[in-house]
């Protein structure tokens, strides 16, 4: 892992964090009112390629960006990440980098994500409970999530996978 | 020594950075939209506006694409539900005239001052929110408009939120769908008051705290005149409801506004909720008494001295 890694990495991210906001934001491109959680995807996309350190850093940033972009108290979505991508490089070690288990990866993990967003937000004061549509936002993300991973994990790997050498030194 | 290799470094930076972000968290609800977090949601807007809009230009025709397509099912409903509101309008239109006319004569009797046309600020949807969970638009304009904390946003249907925060350039909406959002309106039928909030869904939850007759569906519901200027429509009531046991009544509205449909909207700037007549006696069932004297405001909520509480009530309990 280099510098050029984790700088393509964070490109990426913003560039995720935009089309988040502009293109699949609530009101754009969100079928049945959902729209996929692109940044989440490339985080874990790319933080699959990175040392532990730099991975966690980078989902903390993807959080934070959405947060500040955002309607809800900053810091929320970024629990989040950094939590998931956590659990992912633990995971990641244990278990076979094969397509199935990205996809049960993606979608468990964007459920996790969502999950801990509106329990920390309800802890804030958010008002995320008063109906069910909570369930809808929570899970249909996750299923969403993964065409574009079909699209975004086959491009991390292309660009900084390919030099990645990296066991997790617990 | 044991003790303090509990955790690889892994680990301790995901807690340290967790506990950053509770931190975070916990500064930017207590300061209420203002400092730290104000700041670096400016900083960040400042870089990602230039991004955002050059996204938006791109993407819009694909967007617009996109959105009619799964559109087309509800097209045909939807047609026909307008063509019946548009008899209703047509009717509505000459009832109007002949209230416009009984309104004139009261106000000369009365020796009121017809009200102004509020200015209005002119913006267009930069972005929206960052997931399916936010409630939220960011607009083009911002306080170099004179845009402020408050201000009403509206479009051609109606009501669609307040502004939440303000930058130089840009501006947050939070939409009445988010349920941190309530609005004092009146059934128009009836003129009864009620409080219309966000349910995280596409409608309102409608509140009548006293309610002598029953909200009847298809009533139109329009603001009451506190933080928001009076008479902006914010939608329809959607099934008939009544206060049987005497603890008011809930039902659902629709909303006027079609917000996935956000291009353009207005601002109202200069209007203030203390100029606004007191509907906190009507919510409670008794007769309006004018203007609050002692500043409380519609909601009967007493200002803070906080500066972004200077428009309070109505909103924003988290």
């Amino acid at each position: 892992m280099s510098g050029r890694d984790i700088g393509i990495s964070l490109l990426f991210v913003v560039l995720a964090v935009v089309a988040q906001t502009a293109v699949f934001g609530d009101g754009r491109i969100n079928p049945f009112g959902v729209s996929p959680s692109v940044v989440l995807v490339v985080v874990l996309a790319f933080a699959r390629h990175l040392d532990p350190e730099p991975a966690i850093l980078l989902g903390f940033t993807g959080g934070m960006l959405l947060d500040l972009l955002g309607g809800s108290p900053l810091g929320l979505w970024a629990i989040s990440y950094t939590v998931v991508v956590y659990i992912a490089l633990r995971f990641k070690e244990r278990a076979e980098d094969g397509p199935a288990t990205l996809a049960v990866g993606v979608v468990g993990l964007t459920l996790v994500a969502n999950a801990l967003f509106l329990i920390v937000g309800t802890l804030f004061g958010e008002r995320f409970f008063t109906s069910t549509a909570f369930i809808k936002n929570m899970i249909v993300p996750a299923f969403y999530n993964l065409p574009v991973a079909l699209v975004v994990f086959p491009l991390a790997t292309r660009l900084i996978g390919s030099r990645r050498n990296y066991i997790w030194s617990a | 020594m044991q003790s303090f290799r509990r955790f690889d470094r892994p680990t301790t930076l995901a807690i340290v950075l967790i506990v950053v972000a509770f931190m975070l968290a916990t500064f930017d609800v207590r300061s209420a939209g203002a400092g730290v977090g104000t700041t670096m949601r400016e900083g960040a807007q400042t870089l990602f506006s230039p991004l955002q809009d050059v996204a938006s230009a791109v993407t819009r025709p694909v967007v617009g694409f996109i959105d009619a397509l799964s559109d087309i099912a509800s097209l045909r409903d939807e047609n026909d539900a307008l063509r019946s509101e548009n008899e209703d309008l047509k009717r509505q239109i000459d009832e109007f005239d002949s209230v416009q006319s009984e309104l004139e004569q009261l106000m000369e009797i009365n020796d009121l001052e017809a009200p102004q046309d509020l200015p209005t600020v002119t913006a267009r949807i930069a972005s929206a929110g960052s997931s399916s969970f936010d409630h939220v638009r960011y607009i083009n304009k911002g306080a170099d408009d004179g845009i402020s904390m408050g201000d009403a946003v509206i479009d051609e249907q109606g009501l669609i939120g307040r502004i939440d925060l303000v930058l130089d350039d840009r501006a947050r909406v939070r939409l009445i769908l988010d349920p941190n959002v309530e609005v004092a309106v009146l059934d128009q039928s009836t003129s009864q008051a009620g409080m219309v909030r966000g349910d995280n869904e596409n409608d309102l939850v409608l509140r009548m705290f006293s309610a002598e007759e029953p909200a009847r569906e298809g009533s139109v519901v329009v603001t009451a005149g506190s933080r928001f200027p009076a008479g902006i429509r914010v939608g329809t009531i959607t099934r008939t409801a009544a206060d049987d046991a005497g603890f008011g009544l809930d039902t659902r509205v629709k909303p006027a506004v079609s917000f996935s449909r956000l291009d353009f909207v207005k601002v109202i700037v200069g209007y203030s909720p203390l100029d606004a007549p007191s509907i906190e006696r009507e919510v409670n069932g008794e007769e309006p008494a004018g203007p609050n004297p002692d500043g409380a405001n519609d909601e009967g909520v007493e200002p803070s001295s906080d500066a972004d509480a200077s428009v309070p009530g109505e909103e924003e309990s988290g």
